[in-house]
């Protein structure tokens, strides 16, 4: 698919060579394009990631280096986060000559369309993406990421461009930005790059789900299990006081959570009719 | 496909109804009255902050840095200010424009693009499942 030539999916995985379920879901999803397993250098995995997946597809940076350039929000000195991963993505598509990428976590099970009666999964995740990326190119937004379940509590949210955008970040090298706070950084981003103006959403009409945040072992649960969600949700506190507070969540497991007063945190977008001539 | 029943009254078919949901605009629509600015933001806390390190002993290089970053937590309500937006002048608009106080979906590119990729991810989902029940 021509439009698919600067593009690939990135895997961001650590320390799950042998579980890596979102490359299964992709595939029988009907993508046929390029995958990059993005893996720092401090995973002692790395060996079977190559032989799982082949040296070709494995890109490996400097995690001490990206910390190290980013403001982490503590002083935990805890490098076991995606953030620096997150922010890598841009250099390592640049180097690949990669224009457009999507960043995936590795423990994504289901892909679909969702409506109002239900999820059915992707058969050609191909023109998704194409879909999704001639939008993407015609807008002037930073990222666009699918709904989570998160986003159809109570039933199928409708379908809506949400001014979130969390896990699934499809971007390009034209349009960088950084990820914040080591932890939550989706949300630390996507709150104060959004109350200055920049644009970020989540499209509710494609859903993905993906294991648990506290059930799954390996990349950030061993994080989460630590601190339990509390800390997680305070560094979106600390980079947006005015807007995010925390709050109780009653999903599958009741735990603390953040909760974004949305009309507080990001500028309207508006119909150009309303400004006036000069 | 809409039809049109005995009584005149027209309803849609039921497996095309299944796969349309209502899709909600990504604008905000501002309303007629222009808020006065007091409205577009909330100072308590910025206030009490300013009031506590205002009565505080740090030096006054030391206070002026609190008092900066007091402003974090100014609370500005979005949606009076895009309704203040509206009604301003150009001068005004064009500051609040710079300051990235609203943001202007030029040409309307998000407002179509977002229903063109609707009708495309509609049209790729048809494809696959059909209009089956």
């Amino acid at each position: 698919m021509a439009i698919l030539n600067d593009f690939a999916v990135f895997i961001l995985t650590h320390g799950r060579p042998d579980n890596v379920k979102t490359m299964k879901l992709i595939k029988a999803r009907g993508y046929t394009g390029r995958v990059v397993f993005v893996i720092d250098n401090e995973d002692k995995t790395i060996d079977q990631y190559v032989k799982n997946f082949g040296k070709e597809n494995i890109e490996i940076f400097d995690k001490k280096w990206y910390a190290d350039r980013v403001d982490e929000g503590n002083n935990f000195d805890n490098r076991k986060v995606i953030i620096h991963a997150r922010n890598a993505c841009f250099d390592i598509a640049e180097k690949l000559g990669i224009k457009y990428f999507v960043q995936f976590d590795d423990d994504y099970y289901s892909l679909g369309y969702r409506y109002v009666e239900g999820e059915k999964k992707i058969n050609n995740l191909d023109k998704v993406f194409e879909i999704m990326l001639k939008f993407y190119k015609s807008v002037n937004i930073k990222s666009i990421a699918f709904s989570q379940g998160g986003d159809h509590i109570g039933g199928f949210s409708g379908i809506k461009l949400k001014r979130k955008c969390m896990n699934s970040f499809l971007c390009s090298t034209d349009r960088r930005f950084k990820f914040i706070g080591s932890i939550n950084e989706d949300v630390n981003t996507y709150t104060t790059l959004g109350s200055r103006g920049e644009v970020f959403f989540t499209f509710t009409n494609i859903n993905l789900s993906q294991g648990d945040t506290q059930s799954s072992k390996g990349g950030m649960s061993d994080q989460y299990a630590l601190s339990g969600t509390y800390v997680k949700s305070f560094h979106s506190v600390m980079m947006q006081p005015s807007s995010v507070k925390i709050a109780m969540m009653n999903a599958k497991h009741v735990r603390l959570h953040h909760q974004i007063k949305w009309k507080n945190t990001t500028p309207m977008i508006l119909d150009p009719k309303y400004r006036k001539k000069k | 496909m809409k039809q049109v029943n005995l009584f005149g009254s027209e309803f849609q078919d039921k497996s095309e109804k299944k796969y349309t949901a209502k899709i909600e605009s990504p604008t905000y629509e501002p309303k007629n009255k222009q808020p006065h600015t007091l409205e577009l933001y909330a100072k308590e806390k910025t206030r009490r902050l300013f009031a506590e390190i205002d009565r505080s002993n740090v030096s006054d290089e030391e206070k002026l840095f609190l008092r900066h970053a007091a402003a974090r937590h100014i609370v500005f309500d979005y949606e009076k200010i895009a309704d203040y937006y509206a009604h301003a002048n150009t001068e005004m608009q064009s500051l609040m424009e710079r300051s990235a106080l609203v943001i202007i979906d030029f040409e309307k590119a998000i407002e179509n693009g977002y229903v063109r990729l609707c009708d495309e991810i509609r049209t790729q989902y048809l494809e696959e499942y059909g209009n089956t029940e």
